[in-house]
């Protein structure tokens, strides 16, 4: 088993916003070189989620451990840069920028980045950075299109260009909101691939937000279920797909619908 | 001929002065709307240091640099909490602190409202002579913000602009870059500050109002935003333009209130028709 | 010291007729209308040309003056700011094209006075002396002048049903995005009266002090910060009460210490809006 020194651990998150509460008690761990996956309707909190390890919210009840250490409470920008990095549900990449610059500009620490050493020789850190750039698109069936402004490419090329950016940022744990949501199912198989080698190859944590159950399916090995502002069910996929009760209140309705 | 070298220093000045603009404004989409107050700071420190303290001149002019920069800095540092639009008022509001702080407070030759008596060195003496130096130094900035643009800090700059947020959520603070980007375009306009006193021998307030700001940006807005030949094609066209029309011998009465009526108007046509200038690779999205 | 004060009152009036529509147009249509001093000198300056140069009745002067003040600021509506609104320029860029009017009729005026103040007034202003202090009867005319405007507003926009749509634009950021792309009555409505006040200001000040091609940046700057002051959660008390302490403060400062006056009003202004960082609204 992995021991708590490599691991994204939430523990009993609360949040409320004025009044109203989003979900209460939430847990969850995400390993290293494992995925897991959340699942719940519309509406279930699973963004405020990703907000709220993130450092976008601060929960009223609750922290979030990376490798051990406490990081609620610290700056978004504090928190990428100690490893975890998320995307959003509403692609937010830079849209005059090409496809390659917005994952270029996801990689930390870059030679040439200040206004000073912008003037040292960043030309071969430069040149490696733009091929591990181009690895990721490769991945993801986007080279043919990396020097084309990202603003331009349809949503779903633009949802895969943030991805590759958040895994370029090198952080240890990636967060995915709805990764597949408005993505043509062709390009799924992509974004797949690109998140098993996240995890398989450089073993790397992901904490899935998925509605695609089957997508879950595929490639999750912990799934929890947010419903109704609690945790209707934890554990593995097999375990948790196959529980009555989410199958009877979340799973049922989506097969109905 | 002294006349022509004279506006081709003067638009070599401008450049100068538009290069900054244009990577506060163009490439990083900050809306300044007060940059004349640093290129006062900069024509003063450098006229005062020369003057008054016989310092060489161009080491008075790295001097304008430098304070131009921190100068620069400070007054972002408060603004940087105004969003958007609110951000451009604040910074319009400097013009008119900046103005009645050189106009009560900076030093004036006795019997007039500004300050001249530079002494340049021997190889930018003449008007030839400064002309090729100030060209040299045109050049120089020139070279150095195609290098800033071309860089991966050039690239950040223009992340800045898209999506701050997305570039915070990538572990980088927007604010930083446009700290340092504010702190540049603030050198750049003092040095512009420092030769524009060289060019005309004497500086007084009225140079440095609003009117100049807007100038800068009816300037880089003509020529492009976020482009390096937009920086100098706006400049070096509308100083063509208007120091033509004198040239030809329009009043000087009328060459004033026909230039700044040109300005207006160019304005007014860049906002309804070309958002994004002549050559510009952006345009003013807001 | 009592006469610096009704000077500052008198000036509060100009302020308050400049500073209400400028509102007006600001929390209705999201419209940084800087060329609202224009809309402001055009009337002084029409007036001026009428009833000094070619004698005309003061009465006649003034309404074709107000008329043209109103026709001005409808006609920046309708042929600049809307197109641009409509090509998806924003805030920024309307503000911008604003700037522009405001040079091109500046030169325009600068060109036609050659700088020169033109004063419409063609007597003296009669004063009354009370205890010491000397009273110019035509301060106490702009504040009563002032008052029946702001009434009138008043009446305007709660008891028509034009004022009522106007109204309801100031609460609802939707609802004035999408009036903000329609050419409809509401928005003729908020330029023409907003305009209109501006034109009242511009004649008041021809005849008063006079006015010179800079007069209209400075009178609506100075407004903008009162109105930065008073807010915009409610049109009229919010400019009125800014107007009072920006006339009052000018007033003092310029007997005082006439070199900082600008100064003290834009540090105001900025001191003011790092406290509203997200707008007027806030």
């Amino acid at each position: 088993m992995t021991s708590a020194n490599s691991q994204l651990r939430a523990e009993g998150l609360s949040m409320r916003f004025g009044g109203v509460r989003v979900f209460e008690d939430i847990s969850f761990t995400v390993d290293l070189g494992g995925i897991t996956a959340c699942i719940g309707p519309n509406g279930a909190g699973k963004s405020t989620l990703v907000n709220v390890v993130c450092g976008v919210y601060i929960p009223v009840g609750g922290q979030t451990f990376l490798n051990g250490e406490m990081i609620t409470g610290t700056s978004t920008v504090e928190i990428v840069r100690r490893g975890i990095c998320r995307t959003f549900q509403d692609v937010r990449i830079f849209p005059t920028l090409t496809a390659i610059e917005n994952v270029l500009a996801g990689i930390p620490r870059q030679r040439g980045e200040g206004v000073l050493s912008a003037f040292t020789n960043f030309g071969p850190s430069e040149r490696s950075n733009r091929n591990a750039a181009m690895s990721l698109l490769d991945d993801l069936a986007l080279s043919g299109v990396a020097s084309r402004p990202a603003g331009e490419l349809p949503f779903g090329q633009q949802k895969l260009i943030a991805l590759a950016r958040a895994a370029a940022t090198g952080a240890r744990f990636v967060l995915l909101d709805e990764p597949a949501a408005g993505v043509e199912l062709s390009l799924l198989p992509n974004i797949a691939k690109l998140v098993r080698r996240l995890t398989r190859t450089e073993g790397r944590g992901v904490l899935l937000i998925e509605h695609n159950v089957d997508f879950v399916r595929e490639l999750a090995d912990q799934v929890f279920v947010l419903q109704g502002g609690g945790v209707l069910a934890s554990g593995s996929v097999q375990q948790v797909l196959n529980d009555e009760r989410v199958i009877k209140e979340y799973l049922g309705r989506v097969y109905d619908a | 001929m002294d006349h022509l070298f004279y506006i081709a220093t003067l638009m070599s000045v401008w450049i100068i002065f538009s290069l900054g603009a244009n990577l506060v404004i163009g490439y990083t989409g900050l809306m300044a709307m007060g940059q004349a107050a640093y290129l006062g700071v900069g024509a003063y420190t450098a006229a005062v240091l020369n003057i008054f303290f016989h310092v060489p001149f161009p080491i008075a002019a790295l001097a304008a640099m430098a304070v131009s920069a921190l100068v620069a800095v400070a007054t972002l540092l408060p603004l940087q909490r105004l969003e958007g639009f609110y951000f451009a008022l604040g910074t319009l509001g400097l013009n008119f602190l900046f103005f009645d702080l050189f106009h009560n407070l900076a030093p004036r030759v006795e019997g007039s409202e500004g300050l001249y008596g530079l002494e340049l060195p021997a190889f930018a003496t003449g008007a030839r002579n400064l002309f090729l130096s100030v060209l040299a130094v045109t050049i120089v900035s020139a070279l150095a913000c195609w290098r800033l643009d071309a860089s991966p800090y050039g690239r950040a700059l223009r992340a800045t602009r898209d999506r701050p947020d997305a570039l915070r959520s990538i572990g980088k603070e927007p604010r930083m870059f446009q700290i340092s980007v504010w702190a540049v375009g603030g050198a750049l306009a003092g040095l512009a500050g420092a030769l524009y006193g060289a060019t005309l021998f004497y500086i007084d307030p009225t140079l440095f109002t609003l009117n100049t700001s807007i100038a800068i940006l009816v300037f880089i807005g003509v020529g492009g935003l976020a482009s390096l030949a937009g920086s100098v094609l706006g400049p070096v066209l509308l100083i063509g333009f208007t120091e033509g029309l004198r040239y030809v011998g329009l009043p000087s009465t009328l060459t004033g209130p026909l230039q700044s009526g040109l300005y207006g108007l160019l304005l007014i046509v860049l906002m309804l028709f070309r958002r994004q200038g002549l050559v510009g690779k952006h345009d003013f999205r807001e | 010291m009592i006469q610096t004060l009704i000077i500052g009152l008198g000036l509060a009036g100009y302020y308050a007729l400049v500073a209400v529509g400028f509102a007006l147009i600001f929390a209705t249509l999201r419209i940084f209308h800087v060329a609202h001093g224009t809309v402001f000198i055009t009337a002084g300056y029409v007036f001026w040309y009428m009833h000094r140069i070619h004698g005309i009745s003061l009465a006649i002067s003034a309404t074709a003056a107000i008329a043209a003040a109103a026709a001005l600021g409808l006609a920046i509506d309708r042929f600049l700011y809307l197109p641009i609104m409509r090509r998806g320029g924003g805030m920024f860029s309307v503000f911008i094209a604003s700037l522009g009017i405001v040079l091109v009729f500046d030169a325009i005026y600068l060109v036609l006075t050659s700088g020169v103040i033109a004063v419409a007034r063609t007597t003296s202003m009669e004063l009354w002396t009370v205890g010491g202090a000397a009273i110019r009867k035509f301060d106490l005319g702009i504040m009563g002048l002032v008052a029946l405007t702001y009434f009138l507003l008043y009446l305007w926009l709660h008891r028509t049903r034009t004022g009522l749509e106007v109204r309801g634009l100031t609460d609802n950021e939707q609802l004035a995005a999408a009036v903000g792309m329609n050419v409809d009555q509401t928005r003729n409505a908020i330029f023409l009266v907003a305009s209109a006040m501006a034109g009242l200001a511009g004649v008041l000040t021809a005849y008063d002090g006079g006015i010179t091609s800079d007069s209209g940046n400075r009178t609506l700057f100075i407004a903008v910060v009162a109105v930065i002051l008073g807010g915009v959660r409610n049109i009229l008390l919010g400019s009125i009460t800014g107007s009072l302490a920006l006339g009052i403060i000018t007033a003092y400062a310029g007997f005082f210490y006439p070199e900082w006056v600008t100064f003290c009003i834009f540090a105001i202004m900025i001191i003011l809006i790092l406290f509203r960082p997200k707008g007027l609204f806030g």
